[in-house]
């Protein structure tokens, strides 16, 4: 892996001092939530608030920003560009995805340069976006997407998706549809729609080897008018079973999302119209 | 994935084939194609497979070392893949060609791969752990990466064997651990858990197994599922451009889950014959 030799990194190995609290090692204890409690006072099924904005970043040719609560994602996409580093014509447009954290935005400091997680989460994000954008309007270029997580504390690739989609809407980018995506957290008879971190790292949290109770984090992203799944993610272990309530329940979640991003539009042009009458 | 060009006429075939269930090498919608695996063809290796699946040929070599574990998971040790799409497969990935995809499959592999527990390869808890290296080597490629190189490395992580510590002692915090001289003192893994990738590719209004390079670029989603031995998922991904309906999603699914439970019980088997065959069994390697 090259590094970069001109920034200054901080430490080689540096270790969090959360790892040494108590309660870090401790296993949770699944007997203690509830069913229909969760430590934010949400009902299992309910989505965090969420905060929009569009044309945060002046210099980009459309750009966002989404706010969970606490997590916080801010995306900007820049004008179509020729492909660098590439001979032959290429008849589709290329989506260019970059997935970074700030090195600030998770417990364990991110360095500068992408690792492998965040190498995955672009993959993931360009593999959810490639199918809403109209790629055959502009072959041979590509278009620049960049998403920031300034903040993460849960649900990240989720509201990334959704960002960069309102983003690349902004950017007046021709799309077939805008995708938003909801994430479920799964964890034996409980879930958490739109988990938070804690709640991401109890479902994670591999539980003993034998057990076969479900315990992962799905991810889908939807295009609501198309009715099409454009990208779809599960991390941890989980039955079939278990997966075919989940699938219409998290669509639900996504179509409930989609009129926000669209008024979040709306208002955007309306307001640019406005300008220009008094201009 | 590296493509192959193909005319509309052709894809056209191959979609009409599919619709009536007759593939163009006469398999069905639900079929394999003939796969050749050999483990243990690598001597400098802890654990080595080598996959032929029809035009598809993988090589899987598992190293072990030692490693300090993670601060977060102290006792557990540490697995990681590597894929090398060797330019020998596709001028395509001559240089830096093939790394992109490398780093997709290495991903998504270790993505599917969170299901086997670490915890017996730690040695000395925040001290010592093996590391285990899973080098993927694509040498040709004939479609279907994800299933081929899946079946590989379970094949390459049953043959492996890491070397038993028969001591560890504690020097003023650091470790100083005696690994058995004896070359045959050796534990093997369990790979209950290890997961195989089972692709579904959408060709029209269907879904085919295994689908061969040309059948790759016909499609336009895929979606790879990986399953372990109970039936459990692990990883669910989608490859492609395109998207796929709701419906679809929920019935690929449940049709890899079945086909996954399948190739794992067969995979099981012949290793277990191979293995029965003892250490003086012929050995056919590259040259057959």
């Amino acid at each position: 892996m090259p590094s970069d030799s001109k920034r200054i990194t901080g430490p080689e190995t540096t270790i969090p001092y959360h790892y040494y609290l108590s309660d870090f090692s401790r296993k949770p204890d699944f007997k203690d939530p509830k069913v229909g409690e969760r430590k934010n006072g949400r009902l299992p099924n309910e989505h965090r608030p969420v905060f929009l904005k569009t044309g945060v970043n002046s210099q980009a040719k459309g750009s966002a920003y989404l706010e969970y609560e606490n997590t916080k994602v801010i995306c900007s996409v820049f004008d179509p560009r020729e492909i660098p580093n590439k001979n032959e014509f290429s008849p589709m447009g290329e989506l260019y995805c970059e997935f970074k954290f700030a090195p600030f935005s998770c417990i364990k400091r991110r360095g500068h340069i992408r690792d492998a997680e965040e190498k995955e989460l672009s993959f993931s994000l360009r593999r959810a976006l490639e199918p809403a954008v109209c790629r055959h309007e502009f072959p041979n270029f590509q278009v620049d997407i960049y998403v920031y997580i300034l903040d993460s504390d849960g649900s990240d690739l989720a509201a990334a998706i959704t960002c960069a989609s309102l983003a690349l809407a902004d950017a007046s980018v021709p799309m077939y549809d805008l995708v938003t995506a909801v994430s479920v957290g799964i964890c034996r008879h409980l879930q958490f729609v739109d988990p938070t971190n804690e709640e991401e790292q109890l479902c994670k949290k591999t539980a003993s080897a034998e057990s076969i109770d479900p315990q992962a984090v799905i991810t889908l992203t939807y295009m609501s008018t198309l009715e099409q799944v454009s990208e779809f993610t599960i991390s941890g272990t989980i039955g079939v079973c278990h997966l075919e309530d989940k699938i219409p329940a998290l669509i639900k979640h996504c179509n409930a999302i989609y009129p926000l991003l669209q008024q979040c539009l709306i208002k955007n042009v309306k307001k640019s119209l406005g300008k220009k009458k008094y201009s | 994935m590296a493509s192959v060009l193909l005319n509309d006429a052709e894809k056209t075939f191959i979609l009409h084939g599919v619709e009536v269930d007759l593939r163009c090498d006469g398999r069905r919608r639900g079929d394999y194609r003939p796969m050749e695996l050999e483990t243990d063809v690598v001597s400098t290796a802890s654990g080595s497979a080598r996959l032929r699946l029809a035009n598809t040929d993988i090589l899987v070599g598992v190293k072990t070392e030692i490693d300090v574990p993670y601060p977060e998971n102290p006792e557990e040790g540490k697995l990681e893949f590597f894929v090398d799409c060797s330019a020998n497969a596709t001028p395509a990935f001559e240089g830096r060609g093939g790394e992109d995809l490398a780093n997709e499959i290495s991903s998504r592999l270790s993505r599917a791969y969170q299901s086997l527990p670490l915890a017996p390869l730690c040695i000395v808890p925040k001290q010592a752990c093996w590391k285990l290296y899973v080098d993927i080597l694509i040498l040709e490629c004939g479609g279907n990466f994800y299933d081929a190189i899946s079946l590989a490395v379970k094949a390459a992580l049953f043959n492996t064997r890491v070397p038993q510590v028969t001591g560890s002692f504690l020097d003023g915090g650091s470790v100083d651990l005696e690994v058995s001289d004896d070359p045959f003192q050796c534990w093997r893994l369990d790979i209950t858990k290890a997961p195989v990738l089972v692709t579904l590719s959408k060709i029209g209004d269907n879904c085919v197994v295994d689908p061969t390079a040309e059948e790759e670029t016909c499609s336009v989603a895929s979606i790879v599922v990986a399953v372990l031995d109970s039936g459990s998922l692990t990883a669910v991904i989608k490859i492609g451009e395109g998207s796929v309906h709701e419906q679809t999603l929920i019935e690929t699914i449940k049709t890899a889950q079945k086909i996954g439970v399948e190739l794992n019980s067969s995979l099981m088997t012949a290793l277990n014959q191979e293995e029965s065959l003892g250490p003086k069994r012929q050995r056919f390697g590259f040259l057959k």
